[in-house]
C-alpha cells in the first residue's frame, strides 16, 4: 500500500514538473503536502487535488492571503481574466 | 445570428490585445462555462458506454494519426468525447504519456474508473487533470500532440483557446480538433423557431451559435498553425422522436449553455417543437433525422523541417525559361 502511494506521488511529481503550470500566470506550481493542494506562488492561489486529480479551473482556486480571503471568488476570476489578457497581448 | 455572434467572438479577443482599460467590459461571454461544467457532470452519469456518434467522430479524428509518420511520445487530450478518444489512444504504442483534461470532475472520474477497470497491460502513463480550455494549465513546449474531440465549440474565446494549445505544443507538434459546425441541428433550429413564433409570438436563442466551415481555416492560421487542413463531415442520426434527440444531447452534454439563455421553456412550446419537427422533417419510416456537421481541423506548430513558400519576389528563374527548358527536353 505504501509502495503504491509512493508510486503515485512520484507520478504526480513528474506530471507536475513536466507538464502542469498555473492556468492563469503559466508559472510553475508547488505541491503542498499539508493541504494536498497545488499552490501558484506568483498569484498566491491554491488549487485542490481531489482523489488524485488536480483541479486547475480558475474557479476552483482559492486566494491564500488573509486580507483577500474575504473577497468572493468572482473577483479572483475577473482579476485573473485581466491578467491573462495582459499576458496574451 | 450565428455569424454575428462569431464576429463578436473575434472582436472580444482582438480587443484584448489592443487595450486593457475596458477589457473587462468588452469581454463577451456567449457561453456559461460553469453551466457547461454542470451539464458535463450530468452527462458523465447519463452517457452510454458506446455512443455511436461520439465513437464515429473519435475514430475519424484518430484516423488522421495513421497518416502521420511521426510518433508522439506525449499527448494531451481535451474535453468532449473523452472516453472514446482515450480508449483508442491507449492502444497505440507510440504514446507514452497521456494527459486527459476536462472541465468536469465527474467525467474524469468516470474515465479514470474506466482506465483502472481496463487493467492496463500497456505502458501508457495516463494522468487526469481538471482544467478549462480557455485557461490551459499546460507548460509551453511540453506535449507532442493535442487532441480535442467535440469540446472546443463551447469555448467563449475559440482563437484564444487554440493559441494556448499551440503554445503548449512542442515544435513540429500536431493539433487535431473536431468541432460541431453551423449546419448542426438545423432541423431543430427551424422547429424551435417556428414553435416559438407560434406559441410565444417571438423567438429566443435555443441553439448555440457554431463556427462555419470557412472560419475554421482562418482560426487555424490566426492561431499560428502551419500547414492547416480543414475538412467537414455530416452525420445524420435518426431518432424515434424529437424528445429522444433531446435525451441524446443531454447524455452527450451538448445541451444549450448560452449565458443569455431564457431558462423558461413552456411545456406547450416544447411539445409544439416536437410536433413541428415531426411534421416537417419526419422520413417515411417514421423516424426523425438530425444533422450533425463536424469540422475536423489539423495544424502543425512551426518547425524548420516543414515545407514553406519562398519569399515573394525571390524567384530568379522566369516561368518562360522553364517552359522552353522542359519544352526542349520532351
Amino acid at each position: 500500500m505504501v509502495r503504491v502511494s509512493k508510486e503515485i506521488m512520484q507520478k504526480a511529481a513528474t506530471l507536475l514538473s513536466d507538464f502542469l503550470v498555473c492556468p492563469l500566470s503559466k508559472q510553475p506550481l508547488r505541491y503542498c503536502e499539508e493541504s494536498s493542494s497545488l499552490i501558484s506562488d506568483t498569484i498566491a492561489v491554491s488549487f485542490p487535488i481531489k482523489n488524485g486529480i488536480p483541479c486547475l479551473v480558475p474557479r476552483d482556486g482559492k486566494i491564500l492571503d488573509e486580507e483577500d480571503a474575504s473577497k468572493p471568488d468572482n473577483n479572483l476570476y475577473d482579476a485573473v481574466n485581466e491578467e491573462n489578457k495582459g499576458r496574451n497581448s | 445570428m450565428m455569424r454575428r455572434t462569431l464576429f463578436s467572438l473575434f472582436r472580444s479577443s482582438s480587443s484584448s490585445s489592443s487595450s486593457s482599460s475596458f477589457s473587462t467590459n468588452s469581454k463577451v461571454n456567449i457561453f456559461d462555462r460553469q453551466l457547461k461544467r454542470n451539464q458535463r457532470d450530468r452527462a458523465a452519469w447519463l452517457m452510454p458506454q458506446n455512443d455511436p456518434l461520439l465513437h464515429t467522430v473519435a475514430d475519424n479524428l484518430l484516423d488522421r494519426l495513421q497518416d502521420v509518420k511521426k510518433t508522439f511520445p506525449s499527448a494531451l487530450c481535451l474535453g468532449g468525447s473523452l472516453q472514446a478518444i482515450t480508449r483508442s489512444l491507449r492502444t497505440r504504442d507510440a504514446i507514452q504519456k497521456l494527459i486527459v483534461m476536462d472541465a468536469s470532475y465527474d467525467m474524469l472520474q468516470r474515465c479514470q474508473n474506466d482506465y483502472h477497470a481496463s487493467n492496463n497491460p500497456d505502458n501508457t502513463e495516463t494522468m487526469f487533470v481538471v482544467g478549462d480550455e480557455e485557461f490551459l494549465p499546460i507548460k509551453e513546449n511540453s506535449v507532442d500532440l493535442v487532441i480535442s474531440c467535440l469540446g472546443l465549440h463551447w469555448t467563449n474565446d475559440l482563437p484564444g483557446a487554440m493559441i494556448q494549445s499551440m503554445l503548449a505544443l512542442k515544435p513540429d507538434g500536431l493539433f487535431l480538433a473536431a468541432i460541431l459546425g453551423g449546419e448542426t441541428l438545423k432541423e431543430l433550429r427551424i422547429a424551435c423557431t417556428v414553435a416559438q413564433m407560434e406559441r410565444e409570438g417571438g423567438i429566443s436563442p435555443r441553439i448555440s451559435p457554431l463556427a462555419q466551415v470557412r472560419d475554421a481555416g482562418n482560426l487555424l492560421t490566426r492561431a499560428g498553425f502551419n500547414l492547416p487542413g480543414v475538412d467537414v463531415d455530416e452525420y445524420t442520426v435518426k431518432y424515434e422522436s424529437a424528445l429522444e434527440l433531446i435525451e441524446h444531447l443531454r447524455a452527450m452534454g451538448e445541451t444549450n449553455a448560452l449565458s443569455q439563455m431564457n431558462t423558461m421553456l413552456k411545456r406547450d412550446t416544447a411539445l409544439a417543437t416536437a410536433a413541428i419537427y415531426d411534421s416537417m422533417f419526419a422520413s417515411e419510416d417514421g423516424t426523425v433525422p438530425a444533422t450533425f456537421q463536424v469540422i475536423y481541423m489539423t495544424g502543425w506548430k512551426e518547425h524548420s523541417s516543414q515545407q514553406k513558400p519562398k519569399r515573394r519576389g525571390s524567384a530568379t528563374v522566369s516561368f518562360k525559361d522553364i517552359q522552353t527548358q522542359f519544352g526542349n527536353q520532351s
